[in-house]
């Protein structure tokens, strides 16, 4: 692992370049609208406002202190549609739509609508394909589906034949909606409709509706940071509301999240492309460093830096499948990059390259000691026949999942966010009681003690620190051994 | 003394008479006639017309909180024994479509023909200025339970007729003829009776 105070001159040179990359190309600008007043405020849409100033006057209090109401934008701006459009209807003479798109907000808002587009949140629909199965629909049920999983990754926005959209898949501010319009995304995730207030979208709370709980438990990681604790304390000091908020310049009180993933820092564009300055992926069975990949088209995905690095100009698969032609392709080293350059406002370099050692450490400790032999394991034993392919029919799925989904994210998005109470008692120590205290035995019923041994012979890798069943080999008094002896 | 005419002979007194009987008892009978077919018993004799009648079952105009219930004649057929006559004439042409057009009795071909009838009854609606709808609601009572409802119907809804913003309260719902996509409207009713893709069309067509 290289830390940035110990880079040499062709690394420097390279994370020059690769910052001018990131600055210029990477991170486009979040700019503010440029289109002149022209392109907004159409004649019909005044109507409008009469008559939902009454029908519904809390969503137009809510407009009425919006900017987009400051700026002469009116109902019909964003919701006008063609009749042609999939999802549009009449209403009191005008031809709407309900959902108001990405690609509708982009017609004002371009680099954020292009940046989203391309951002790994429009991908939430496709990147739990593969869990979804498993998870909402062997274990649980469609309701489920509707009323949690896709409120936060969004689904297929259904028009029906009568015009009405289905309400199995709407309302649904799920962040990766796949909208009637065929756009990915839904801006109203994180930006409260109508009001659309910048402070509202800046605090925590916008991210961690969905970035909580099992999957994702960064609300209270962050709650338990020296960094919540400061937003907390602060929070009237945060200029939340300021046009321009760069970190270090409009706030130093706190970060939020939009601080670290997705904000301004002198020297870095803020980007609605959220997730590019990640070098791990924290949410697998086992944690990786990553690629992000930059396509022709300029849409991205990541990859693990196990694989070769993609060359430019050559086809590789997209997360929807199909094949596109790579542009560029950033290194975790370069994302770790920009990410510090956060960091280094508030915190020395050595300060900011220490706590990503020791994050680093937390990811190798989890990866050889949990997540790589638990996989080596559960993989051999579908191989051999002794669980069945099906998910969660067998107690030793169950703890697998919660091994490495509840427990083990928790720990490492509590180590890559300086939350110890996550990392250590919420995290590594229920890691440890359910590997040791229900993987391990459940191994030894499923596949009996000989091919149990085996398998922990073969896959644990610190073989030395442990006796022959796979546990710690030193007795710990605390735990029972000598109890009560002086 | 008053001289009759010559013309007016016994014979045309009795004819005179004769014929104002008739009229009267014409009229009257129009009168009735044009109420019993507007019944909803009457109209729901045909098997299409109880499939359109269902969802009206449902809807506020069948059971309304103040007990006033309109029958489909309070809506579909004008007020006034001329024009509800006429109105009942050229509703003939429904009789007769239903005696030697498509199947309407079946509900997969009923609902495949709906939005066309519901664009005509719209299209009917605005023509008379909605003036069914008026028989009941005057728009200088309407105060809604919400507090705005009365604002908006004396500012915003000035120079409307109800049948603007007012539609898809009783049958099933079809969109706007300048939104509606017939053949999204084909796959629907295809996959809520188990048809095979394009079968739609081709019932149409036929």
């Amino acid at each position: 692992m290289v830390y940035p105070e110990n880079y040499n001159k062709p690394t420097r040179l390279l994370l020059l370049v690769s910052a001018i990359w990131f600055g210029t190309f990477g991170i486009a600008l979040a700019e503010k609208v440029t289109l002149s007043a022209d392109h907004w405020g159409v004649a019909e849409g005044k109507a409008c406002i009469d008559c939902h100033k009454k029908s519904s006057p809390g969503l137009f209090r809510q407009w009425e202190e919006s900017a987009h109401a400051e700026a002469g934008v009116n109902c019909l701006d964003c919701h006008q549609a063609v009749a042609a459009d999939d999802d549009a209807v009449e209403h009191e003479g005008a031809v709407i739509a309900t959902i108001v798109s990405p690609r509708d907000c982009g017609r004002c808002h371009t680099a954020e609508s292009k940046e989203m587009h391309n951002s790994v949140h429009s991908q939430a629909v496709a990147l739990i394909g593969n869990r979804i199965p498993a998870l909402a629909e062997s274990v649980s049920e469609k309701a489920l589906l509707q009323a949690g999983c896709t409120q936060c990754h969004g689904s297929v926005v259904e028009v029906r034949g009568d015009g009405t959209l289905s309400p199995e898949s709407w309302p649904n501010t799920g962040i990766g909606r796949i909208n009637p319009d065929g756009s990915r995304g839904s801006c109203s995730a994180c930006h409260g409709r109508h009001q659309f207030s910048k402070a509202q979208a800046r605090a925590p709370g916008a991210c961690t509706r969905c970035h909580s709980g099992a999957d994702s438990p960064d609300d209270e990681v962050y709650a338990g940071s020296k960094h919540g604790l400061l937003f907390t304390a602060n929070r009237h000091r945060m200029n939340l509301d300021s046009d321009r908020w760069v970190t270090g310049r409009d706030y130093s009180a706190a970060p939020t999240c939009v601080t670290c993933h997705m904000g301004a820092a002198p020297g870095l564009n803020a980007s609605h492309d959220v997730g590019m300055r990640e070098a791990w992926s924290l949410n697998g069975p086992v944690s990786e460093q990553q690629y992000l990949v930059i396509f022709e088209d300029g849409e991205r995905r990541e990859l693990p830096v196990a694989q070769p690095v993609p060359r430019r100009k050559s086809d590789l698969a997209k997360l929807d499948g199909s094949t596109a032609t790579v542009k560029a392709a950033a290194t975790p080293k370069q994302r770790r990059q920009a990410m510090s350059r956060v960091c280094v406002e508030c915190h020395s370099k050595g300060f900011t390259s220490g706590f990503m050692r020791q994050f680093d450490n937390a990811m190798d400790l989890y990866n050889e000691s949990f997540g790589k032999p638990a996989l080596s394991i559960m993989r051999a034993l579908y191989e051999k026949g002794l669980l069945t392919a099906t998910a969660f029919d067998e107690p030793l799925e169950f703890t697998y999942w919660k091994l490495w989904h509840d427990e083990g994210t928790r720990f490492r998005h509590g180590a890559a966010m300086a939350g110890p109470s996550q990392t250590g008692w919420q995290g590594l120590h229920r890691i440890a009681q359910l590997y040791y205290g229900s993987f391990l035995p459940q191994l030894r019923e499923v596949a009996g003690e000989e091919t149990a041994k085996s398998l922990i012979d073969k896959y644990t890798s610190d073989r030395e620190a442990r006796n022959d069943t796979g546990y710690p080999r030193a007795p710990i008094p605390l735990v029972g051994y000598g109890a009560g002896k002086p | 003394m008053i001289r009759i005419p010559e013309i007016i002979t016994r014979h045309v007194l009795i004819a005179l008479r004769l014929g104002g009987v008739t009229g009267m008892a014409f009229t009257l009978f129009l009168i009735e006639f044009d109420r019993l077919t507007g019944t909803e018993a009457f109209c729901t004799g045909c098997h299409s017309m109880e499939l359109v009648a269902v969802p009206y079952r449902e809807s506020a105009h069948y059971n309304p909180v103040s007990g006033v219930r309109a029958s489909c004649g309070d809506c579909h057929v004008s007020e006034g024994v001329f024009a509800a006559t006429w109105d009942h004439i050229r509703g003939g042409k429904d009789l007769f479509a239903q005696l030697f057009g498509p199947d309407y009795d079946d509900p997969a071909i009923n609902a495949l023909h709906l939005p066309e009838a519901a664009f005509a009854v719209r299209q009917w609606f605005r023509r008379s200025d909605s003036a069914t709808c008026k028989r009941c609601h005057t728009l200088d009572a309407i105060n809604g339970t919400r507090a705005d409802t009365l604002m908006i119907h004396q500012q915003d809804a000035r120079g409307g007729s109800c049948i603007d913003c007012h539609y898809n309260l009783v049958h099933r719902r079809v969109p706007d003829r300048k939104t509606f996509k017939r053949d999204k409207w084909n796959r629907m009713i295809e996959r809520e009776f188990d048809m095979a893709p394009g079968e739609a069309d081709k019932l149409l067509r036929q």
